[in-house]
């Protein structure tokens, strides 16, 4: 038999084959601050300066996000999150379903927060699949910005909006800042790009800050 | 990407798979076709935990054709959702596995010679189910349309003419409803998981 004619790898082996190599972008190395709406200009007028897409410009983003939960039927570990991501602006994209693990925030020495992550491109009915496989809708939101890039870094400024009850309603934003978020999608073990982000975001310290968030201790924190 | 049409092909009492496939082989060769590599199909199913409530299967499937696609099948009471996704979902399948096991003993798949013959695309596939062979599974695919409705006849014709007129060619109970929709990649997963689903209730072993 002839090369051309050598039977396909299975899709179980090539996965495997990938995960040997260590080729699946399956961290996320993440930063996030705000800026207020008054300063987001400056920002972005920034981040143009630093960015490779100088050219065309920032490329904007108008996407809804609806997050579901699944629940362990043992009881013994968390539930398990999903989130789904739909463009707005482009609607004949494929879904975007993401895995996010827990975010480990490390020691001082650890540049950005890492967490596990699975991003999928979807087709189909995703939503109805996701409902009928058990899962539960627990918040959604849709967020509106613009997105640069630096090498292999990807920087996003935007507003999150609830969503409004009826379409004739603008969405109604969620504060009056800004969410700014620094992130890498890596394979395990690629913790340079870290240092990377970190130099990049102090370059932007002094009209952001972009830190490891700590969700859970936002969580206890007193409202004031 | 044209529109398929998934056929069983009845083995013989006192022949064998291998000898129907190089039979069939023979044949489409005479006609003119050449072989163009070798297919793969195959199917994974996983139960949901049974203190989700009801059981739900999702039938995971993975054609050589679209290489980069994982299609998944929710069965749900009378209701069968698809998602079709990228390699990552077989990863994603793996995060589910407290909610959902794989059957492993069902891992069924369809794989043989794929041959080009004009407009035609056929391919002739052994299924086997954990090692034990279970059947042959013809696929035709008439690649310039997408219209079931317009290209039914002639996919017919072509089956009588390939299989003989002792083998019955009626058009798949998926495609029924979608003759007169536009044909996707997904149409042939769901024509595959309908006949493997078939493949799995057959008990009794034969000889491949």
């Amino acid at each position: 038999m002839s090369a051309a004619n050598a039977a396909p790898i299975t899709a179980t082996d090539s996965l495997s084959q990938a995960l040997k190599a260590n080729i699946i972008p399956n961290q996320e190395y993440l930063l996030q601050g705000s800026v207020l709406d008054s300063a987001v200009e400056v920002l972005l007028h920034r981040l143009r300066g630093l960015c490779d897409n100088v050219d065309a410009g920032p490329e904007t983003f108008d996407d809804q996000e609806v997050c579901f939960s699944l629940r362990d039927p043992n009881q013994q570990s968390a539930p398990l999150m999903l989130r789904v991501r739909k463009a707005l602006d482009a609607r004949d994209m494929p879904y975007q379903l993401r895995y996010i693990g827990q975010p480990d925030l490390g020691d001082k020495t650890r540049p950005t927060v890492v967490r596990s992550s699975l991003d999928i491109a979807c087709n189909g009915m995703l939503i109805e699949f996701l409902n009928e496989l058990g899962c539960r809708i627990e918040f959604e939101y849709s967020v509106k910005g613009y997105m640069f890039r630096k090498g292999r870094m990807k920087i996003t400024v935007a507003k999150v909006f609830k969503i409004s009850q009826s379409s004739a309603m603008p969405p109604e934003p969620i504060s009056q800042s800004y969410l700014v978020e620094l992130s890498v999608l890596a394979p395990q073990g690629q913790d340079a790009i870290a240092e990377d982000m970190r130099a990049f975001a102090d370059q932007l310290r002094p009209l952001v800050q972009l830190d490891k968030i700590d969700y859970k201790r936002l969580g206890h924190m007193a409202v004031t | 990407m044209g529109v398929t049409v998934l056929q069983q092909y009845p083995v013989p009492e006192n022949k064998t798979g291998t000898y129907v496939i190089e039979l069939l082989t023979k044949r489409l060769l005479a006609l003119g076709a050449t072989q163009q590599g070798q297919f793969l199909v195959d199917c994974e199913s996983f139960l949901s935990h049974p203190q989700m409530g009801a059981t739900k299967t999702v039938h995971i499937l993975h054609n050589s054709e679209q290489p980069a696609s994982v299609f998944s099948i929710l069965e749900s009471g009378t209701k069968n959702i698809h998602v079709v996704a990228d390699g990552l979902f077989d990863l994603f399948m793996m995060k589910l596995a407290q909610h959902y096991t794989s059957k492993k003993q069902t891992k069924i798949e369809s794989k043989g010679p794929r041959f080009e013959l004009g407009d035609f695309c056929v391919k002739l596939g052994s299924v086997m189910m954990n090692q034990t062979f279970k059947g042959i599974l013809i696929e035709v695919e008439y690649r310039p349309c997408v219209m079931a409705n317009a290209v039914w006849s002639l996919l017919r014709e072509f089956l009588q003419g390939l299989l003989g007129a002792s083998v019955p060619v009626s058009p798949p109970q998926h495609l029924l409803s979608r003759m007169h929709e536009i044909y996707t990649p997904v149409d042939t997963v769901h024509q595959y998981l309908e006949h493997f689903g078939q493949y799995r209730k057959v008990t009794g072993l034969r000889n491949a």
